[in-house]
């Protein structure tokens, strides 16, 4: 930033450091002439945040700048702080100190309040899917900075041959809001998924509930999928989500189950048609949510469907770990140097082939 | 990530509004799109298409915007897009008529479609069919 005072008998010092104090204990400040000869530095003493080293010689302050950065001791500023402080201070004169400072404040506690949320999130979804004998299933979560809505679960049911119910969902929306509603529904879908006949009528159900309890702030796309284990007939019902992708052992290119009805809890009414596959030994279903297909390049370019069935292709025959390393890899350099702008999940379901 | 939009009218018994997208529908601009309309309700459009023929991409937000103009154009208040999906209840089951939507290319009307966002709307190849749909109506 470029100092706006003409002289060191302008600098007030402390007006300068006040508005770092309490900020972060360890926060040094230095304030250097264009030419970069240091004319000020200070130390914030850890509790009372006391300038400690005053140092300024004469000379002119024009077009000096003031650079922040942590103590030595490594207590000092996150590396998250110190770009955000860098990135306030950066356009600021010096009299907008206060503020930029504020505003380094306000980027920490949104930055801690987005932990917490990821962290939340993370916790309900359970990354460990459940052991199927004749089965490699794996999982794959990633949530956005700007925590997203994404969830999928994945659990055994309490009926006749222990059926594996699959689902994978995606709440509209960011932040906060939306994943308060995706710990609402996930929950409420496992339940019904529990208590109806199939994947169609637990959505229906979900769908009634949201609508009628009137707790749908933000829509769900969903899927919601059952797998009889033992003859591997896969049974879905899609609301508005992703159609999953199938892909056979026989080398024939993968397939998109399509068939669906509209989001959950947006319409009174869903109707969601129940459509039907089987798995043959070696074949596998991807189920993934729209993260992967809408991530974006610098470029402007979207990594799009043709890339995630490239993703699969080169990935083909591999465990379903492997495919999904693959993907999430392949999404994770195509949209480098950016961190993920959405959610990204996946879910991989491959039948092992006969013994 | 950007996305322009145009406004033209078609004068007639009653004006139509035509407001084409060009460019993605997404998380960074759905809110300026749903201000937009807002702003041609205040000015008094009642009839309006949306050309989707130069739009590229439509996110799931750009879902969320289409359903707060449905709103918008019934005069409903406020616009909250995360609290917007009440009205549509309230809407039924029936594609509405104050907002039509015109030309989508594929990949938008694969979206509508895999949503059920097509329920709400009259989707016409183009937007002079769109048009003279419009007129006929009204």
């Amino acid at each position: 930033m470029r100092v706006a005072v003409g002289s060191a008998a302008d600098l007030d010092l402390d007006a300068v450091v006040a508005p770092f104090r309490g900020l972060e204990p360890g926060l040094c400040l230095a304030i250097e002439a264009a030419d970069g000869t240091p004319i000020a530095r200070t130390t914030l003493a850890p509790s009372v945040g006391e300038v400690v080293t005053r140092e300024i010689p004469g000379g002119a302050l024009a077009g000096g700048r003031i650079r922040v950065w942590g103590d030595a001791s490594g207590g000092g500023l996150g590396s998250a702080l110190a770009e955000s402080l860098a990135a306030a201070l950066a356009a600021a004169p010096i009299t907008d100190l206060a503020i930029a400072a504020q505003q380094a404040a306000d980027a920490r506690r949104l930055e801690e309040e987005l932990a917490h949320g990821r962290r939340l999130q993370r916790s309900f979804v359970s990354l460990i899917p459940p052991d199927v004998p004749g089965y490699d299933i794996a999982a794959h979560y990633e949530a956005a900075r700007e925590v997203g809505g994404d969830f999928f679960d994945l659990f055994r049911l309490r009926k006749r041959g222990r059926p594996l119910s699959v689902v994978i969902a995606d709440v509209s929306g960011k932040g906060i809001a939306a994943a308060l509603l995706m710990a609402f529904v996930r929950p409420l879908l496992h339940a019904a998924i529990d208590h109806t006949t199939g994947p169609a009528q637990a959505l229906e159900r979900t769908n009634k509930i949201l609508v009628e309890e009137r707790r749908s702030s933000l829509f769900i796309t969903a899927l919601a999928a059952r797998l009889d284990v033992r003859t591997g007939h896969l049974c879905l019902a899609n609301a508005g989500h992703e159609p999953p992708l199938i892909v056979r052992a026989d080398g024939s290119p993968p397939i998109w189950l399509e068939g669906a009805g509209p989001l959950v809890g947006g319409f009174p009414r869903l109707d969601v048609p129940e459509i039907s596959t089987d798995l043959e030994p070696g074949d596998l279903a991807l189920l993934y949510t729209d993260g992967i297909t809408d991530a974006r390049a610098t470029s402007g370019e979207r990594f799009d469907e043709w890339r995630l069935l490239a993703a699969l292709e080169s990935s083909r025959g591999g465990t379903a770990q492997e495919v999904i390393a693959t993907i999430s890899d392949s999404v994770c350099a195509f949209q480098e140097p950016a961190p993920p702008a959405d959610d990204i999940t996946i879910v991989a379901i491959r039948r092992l082939p006969a013994a | 990530m950007s996305m322009d939009t145009t406004v033209e009218q078609v004068e007639g018994a009653v004006p139509i509004t035509i407001l084409a997208l060009n460019g993605e529908l997404d998380a960074s601009n759905f809110r300026e799109l749903i201000d937009t309309v807002k702003r041609l309700y205040d000015e008094g459009a009642r009839k309006l298409i949306i050309d989707l023929a130069d739009l590229r991409f439509m996110a799931s937000s750009g879902l969320v915007a289409l359903h707060s103009i449905v709103q918008v154009m019934h005069g409903q208040d406020p616009l909250d897009p995360e609290g917007g999906w009440q009205a549509l209840h309230s809407l039924g089951g029936d594609a509405q008529t104050e907002v039509r939507l015109a030309g989508p290319q594929p990949a938008v009307e694969r979206v509508l479609q895999r949503t059920g966002l097509d329920r709400m709307f009259v989707v016409h190849a183009d937007r002079h069919t769109a048009i003279d749909a419009a007129s006929a109506a009204a």
